[in-house]
């Protein structure tokens, strides 16, 4: 092949473009990364409508989750270090959808097999979304802190970014409510990063037979 | 061989050649190196790909799914990773640019690697072993180009994202200082090494220039012994033309000499015989001298054409026809063909069973006549003697061909020069038979030697080889 004639200069420029494009590519990444998806008004009490009904006397966590969202995976592993610090002190719950026309196949795979791994957590199927739409979730990974007396003490993600794990201040909350109060004193929003549970409006139009 | 101070020009030589291999060497493996990150970010490219499709290939809105946006990055942001890079590499090889390119494109790779997975902590490993391939460069400003671009991603991600670099979302602003100095570290270590290897490769850049300069000695030392040969070859070329016209103009005298006496005699005879006939030519046929002298023309005139033969067979150069001759009856042709001498005896002793040998069968009893011959006038005046001719051999061994007198011997100082041609003691002779005989033996193979003894006799031994036998079978 031959060398294309360029100059120096050209070379130059070639490379600063490069540089440009690479840190733009980066900078979409990051965005894509820390963009939270759509949270609605999670119920201030414990919904009447939930199954199964929370655990008397000691805080219930829930988390609604996709079971095929690959950022769920790193809810779910700050899940595990969240009950582990927890030392039992907390009933956690993970729903995972089950969208209308999928079979259990569908939602019982890895993600449902390493949910259930975690001592301490009760997996569940959530058929059709009818809980997530009773606790007011829309994105995969949202979890609801409800205190022994039902009462809405945390609303939001486990994790800093989409898909990535490490401290972060949603999980930092949950536990500083469980070690400050036994989660019964204050409350605390964050951003939920992971797939959106249900399809948009006009997909769910055109899935309506 | 060490460079000498007294001997500054080709120490001067020796260093220059040494920096202009140690560059080339340099230059090559950075070159080298240029293709390896080409290949290395090909891989690189396939692996996030493979990595995205793996780790989140999806991403997910209830039931519908999309490609994730990692592996769009992975195709085009990795795409923009390898090709730029492999652009230099490819067109600017070995170039300055080029690695610093390739460093930082590399860096680059260990981000996206790290977000690929989630950033897992495992993955930041990847810069550890991309800087341990960049000081393959062997260039220690590559390895600071790396450890900038490092630096300045830890700086910038730690400020507007610091969970995606430390794991921790409040980490202190001098964090990146921490995860440097574990960067430095492992550049000191591969500063050392590529010091050492530099090193090492001006030590053989030295060793080659020492041995390009000794071969190139060599090679002078081979040209001038080439040319000392050739002037030797041309001064022998000239000497043997100088010994062949002193040999012709020896040959010439020494032929004239012997022409001269029986041209002589004949010459003597023709005019007795001349005068004799023009005055009385009918009383000529009574007078008893013209019968006479006409017997010594016709010997000389023999004498003459002797000489002529002896000369024509030294001279001519008629390769050997072999063909099988067996030796008993040539020995008694050459017998029969020696004039024969009172009280010499003459014995043929060839057993009548030997083997039949390939050889030019007139050659051959030309040797064998001269041998006799010679043994024959080797003979004392006067004294009872025996020439025996004795051969053995054959099958699928050598031959050996003697003939033997009991004469008077050939003095020691003689002896050596026998075989040369023109070397006489006769006074009658050309000096050229024993010269034909070592001449024809030579073109059948075999050599001739001669054994004597003063008053005792002499030996002449012909020894041809086996091969002689083969070719007769």
């Amino acid at each position: 092949m031959k060398a294309p004639a360029l100059s120096r200069g050209a070379w130059l420029l070639g490379g600063l473009l490069w540089l440009v494009a690479t840190a733009a590519g980066f900078a979409l990444l990051a965005r894509h990364a820390l963009t939270p998806g759509a949270t609605l008004e999670a119920p201030s009490s414990w919904p009447a409508s939930a199954h199964p009904p929370r655990a008397k006397g000691r805080p219930t966590l829930v988390m609604l989750a996709h079971p095929r969202c690959p950022c769920t995976r790193a809810s779910l592993g700050e899940l595990s270090v969240l009950m582990e610090h927890a030392r039992g002190q907390l009933d956690a719950r993970v729903l995972f959808l089950q969208p209308e026309g999928t079979s259990s196949d569908w939602t019982q795979g890895p993600l449902w097999r390493a949910a259930a791994a975690i001592p301490g957590v009760t997996v569940l199927v959530d058929t059709g979304g009818e809980q997530a739409r009773g606790f007011g979730v829309a994105t995969s990974g949202h979890s609801l802190l409800y205190d022994a007396a039902g009462r809405l003490r945390f609303s939001g993600g486990l994790t800093g970014a989409r898909g990535h794990r490490g401290d972060n201040p949603g999980r930092d909350a949950v536990e500083a409510l469980l070690r400050e109060a036994g989660g019964v004193g204050g409350s605390s929003e964050h951003a939920v990063y992971g797939c959106a549970l249900e399809e948009p409006p006009e997909a769910r139009a055109t899935h309506t037979p | 061989m060490k460079p000498t101070e007294d001997a500054s020009g080709p120490t001067v030589a020796l260093k220059e050649r040494a920096v202009l291999l140690f560059h080339e060497h340099l230059t090559t493996v950075r070159r080298r190196t240029d293709r390896l990150f080409a290949g290395l970010m090909l891989a690189q490219w396939a692996f996030g790909i493979l990595v995205a499709l793996f780790v989140a290939p999806y991403g997910w809105e209830g039931k519908d799914r999309a490609l994730h946006a990692h592996v769009y990055a992975a195709l085009f942001l990795g795409a923009a990773l390898t090709v730029f890079p492999i652009a230099l590499a490819r067109w600017r090889p070995g170039a300055v640019s080029t690695r610093h390119g390739v460093a930082l494109a590399q860096m680059l790779w260990s981000s996206l690697l790290i977000h690929l997975t989630g950033g897992r902590i495992e993955t930041h490993f990847h810069i550890f072993v991309s800087l341990a391939f960049l000081s393959l460069y062997r260039d220690p400003w590559v390895l600071l180009t790396a450890t900038a671009a490092t630096v300045a991603d830890h700086v910038i991600r730690g400020l507007l994202w610091p969970e995606s670099v430390y794991g921790l979302p409040n980490a202190e602003w001098w964090r990146f200082l921490e995860h440097a100095l574990w960067v430095g570290f492992l550049n000191l270590v591969l500063l050392h090494a590529g010091r050492v290897m530099r090193r090492e490769m001006r030590e053989v850049a030295v060793r080659r220039a020492e041995l390009e300069l000794a071969r190139e000695r060599e090679e002078d030392k081979s040209a001038e012994l080439d040319r000392a040969l050739r002037e030797l070859s041309g001064f022998q070329e000239h000497l043997i033309r100088v010994e062949k016209l002193a040999a012709v103009g020896q040959l010439a005298a020494s032929v004239g000499h012997e022409l001269r006496n029986p041209l002589a005699a004949v010459r003597n005879a023709h005019a007795y015989l001349s005068r004799r006939l023009s005055r009385d030519a009918i009383g000529a046929a009574d007078d008893p001298r013209v019968p006479q002298f006409l017997g010594v023309m016709e010997r000389e005139l023999g004498a003459c054409a002797k000489i002529i033969s002896d000369l024509l067979d030294f001279a001519r150069e008629r390769p050997p026809a072999l063909q099988p001759c067996p030796l008993r009856p040539l020995v008694d042709e050459a017998i029969g063909v020696v004039p024969s001498r009172d009280g010499v005896r003459i014995l043929n002793e060839v057993p009548e069973s030997l083997p039949v040998p390939s050889l030019d069968k007139e050659q051959f009893r030309q040797v064998l006549v001269n041998l006799v011959q010679n043994a024959v006038e080797a003979m004392p005046q006067g004294r009872a003697g025996q020439v025996s001719v004795l051969a053995e051999g054959g099958d699928t061994g050598p031959w050996a061909i003697r003939v033997v007198d009991d004469g008077t011997g050939i003095p020691p100082d003689v002896l050596p020069k026998i075989f040369e041609p023109l070397f006489t003691t006769k006074t009658r002779g050309t000096g050229l038979g024993l010269a034909i005989v070592a001449n024809m033996v030579q073109r059948h193979g075999g050599t001739i030697s001669v054994r004597s003894e003063a008053g005792r006799g002499s030996e002449f031994h012909i020894h041809l080889p086996a091969t002689a036998a083969a070719q007769a079978a």
